[in-house]
């Protein structure tokens, strides 16, 4: 009629458990926060345009001190990673099979990173531009 | 004298192999009453192919679940003075998420499967029911008293769940609820099943479920509280001492 | 067959009608969490300016500056209170903190976005 008395709801765990996974997502989360509030606070307002934006030059400058690459590779990193993790909760509510879960957590840790890598590269390309 | 209403019963029929459609049923009611003797009496004098589900007629037994307007209730306890108004029309659909049987009645068979597989409780002790106003402390001979779980496995909050509507293998909240209120700390291989890609992370906290409830079981507020004991067995599974039973 | 779950019913969510406001937080963070990944993957791409030396970054400035742009981070202020707030109503609420005040917590999370948006609107685009 209906479901055939074999059926097994629940598909138990899948590769990629998804507890720890909602862990990282509700600790890069608040952490975001913070990093992110210091992000907005500096490129807003410690810049010298007059709307408090930064120039190139300021940019540079402001690199130069090895704390602000090093804050902001963790920015990327943590942001880069609650977005994914998130993204992939999305698709999940359109219940994808296994194998194309599968497919989609691997183009999603291919995306992630990559960006971490591009973010990354870029905060040490800027910061070799100094005197 | 009583009062007298004439509302109009927008029920929804569907049958094996046709396609779903409205009938419109014209009756007059008292608006003490409740929607499910009207129901009742719709199917009495004026259509006796209507299919539904009913059975103790006071909340105990979980079978007349339907959706009012749109929302989730249990007829037998909702007045028609509270849904709707002289002159107006009562919309009748059978609950969400579950294949439809016939007309109202649906296919609770998949969830009944999911309670069985988290070995909800259908008594418990007084002492471990959540009761308002227990006492101080419990003497170990209270444990003697048992008691009906609250849960009636009716099935609204399933129907309510936003989640629940996506796919038939999630587990919802009242299975999920009731794997809360047997506890990983008893049952700690529960944790295997809540712990999937189809259980306890899916949970989006619409509280959608705790709305409907008619019966004070709060799934949302235990889901939640099942989190915390979910994430306490796995850090303590992480950092425990291995082949050491962990409270 | 009729009334059966299905993947397909995943865009009812974004259908607030008849929901509760447990609903309506779960619908804006998706709504909020979309716009703000599709605003992340952008400024990165964008930033790549600056590692082409000061004039490609110092044009990136001078857009920066219209209007357009403006509102669009304003956008994306508003969209990061409330994805946030919203976000530890979640973490509060799954370890049985304030869970008999989900709703209220969700109503102070929308009236602080936008609270901070008439902020940051004002020192954006006033004076």
């Amino acid at each position: 009629m209906t479901t055939p008395s074999s059926f097994k709801p629940v598909s138990g765990p899948r590769p990629g458990e998804t507890a720890w996974l909602w862990l990282i997502k509700i600790i890069t989360g608040p952490l975001l926060l913070v990093v992110l509030a210091l992000h907005l606070i500096v490129n807003h307002y410690l810049g010298s345009t007059s709307s408090g934006l930064m120039t190139y030059d300021d940019v540079i400058a402001y690199f130069q001190n090895p704390l602000i690459p090093a804050i902001e590779i963790l920015f990327v990193v943590v942001v880069v990673t609650h977005s994914l993790i998130g993204l992939r909760g999305i698709l999940l509510d359109m219940n994808p099979s296994r194998r194309v879960l599968s497919i989609i957590t691997w183009l999603l840790a291919l995306l992630g990173a990559t960006s971490i890598a591009y973010g990354v590269w870029l905060a040490l390309v800027i910061a070799s531009k100094g005197p | 004298m009583t009062e007298k209403w004439n509302i109009t019963l927008r029920i929804y029929r569907q049958k094996t192999g046709e396609l779903p459609h409205f009938d419109d049923f014209a009756m007059e009611v008292d608006p003490n009453e409740y929607v499910l003797d009207a129901i009742e009496r719709v199917w009495a004098f004026h259509d006796r192919s209507l299919c539904f589900r009913h059975a103790c007629h006071h909340s105990t037994c979980g079978a007349c679940g339907m959706r009012i307007n749109g929302v989730e209730k249990l007829t037998c306890i909702t007045v028609i003075r509270d849904v709707t108004h002289n002159g107006a029309t009562l919309k009748v659909e059978p609950l969400r998420n579950f294949p439809v049987v016939s007309d109202l009645a649906v296919d609770m068979g998949v969830f009944y499967r999911k309670m069985e597989m988290v070995g909800a409780r259908a008594v418990l002790p007084v002492t471990e029911a959540e009761i308002e106003h227990p006492p101080a402390t419990w003497q170990p001979e209270d444990a003697r008293y048992i008691r009906l779980s609250d849960c009636l496995e009716c099935g609204l909050c399933i129907s309510a769940c936003p989640v629940a509507a996506t796919t038939i293998e999630y587990l919802g909240p009242a299975p999920l609820a009731a794997a809360q209120d047997v506890g990983l700390r008893r049952s700690p291989e529960l944790l295997t099943i809540i712990d999937s890609e189809d259980g306890l992370w899916r949970c989006h906290s619409a509280f959608e479920c705790t709305a409907v409830c008619p019966s004070f079981v709060d799934p949302g507020r235990r889901i939640m509280n099942l989190r915390k004991q979910a994430i306490g067995l796995k850090l303590t599974k992480l950092f425990g001492k291995p082949g050491v039973p962990q409270p | 067959m009729n009334n059966q779950p299905s993947s397909k019913k995943f865009l009812a969510w974004f259908n607030p009608l008849g929901r509760q406001p447990g609903s309506w937080a779960f619908i804006l963070s998706r709504i909020t969490a979309l716009g703000l990944t599709f605003y992340l993957f952008l400024h990165l791409v964008v930033l790549g300016r600056l590692a082409q030396g000061p004039q490609a970054y110092q044009e990136f400035l001078a857009l920066a500056e219209s209007p357009i742009v403006k509102l669009g981070e304003l956008a994306v202020i508003a969209a990061v209170i409330y994805h946030g707030l919203n976000g530890i109503r979640i973490i509060l609420t799954s370890f049985g903190i304030g869970v008999a005040h989900q709703q209220r917590l969700f109503y102070a999370s929308v009236a602080l976005a936008l609270a901070g948006t008439v902020f940051f609107g004002i020192r954006l685009f006033g004076g």
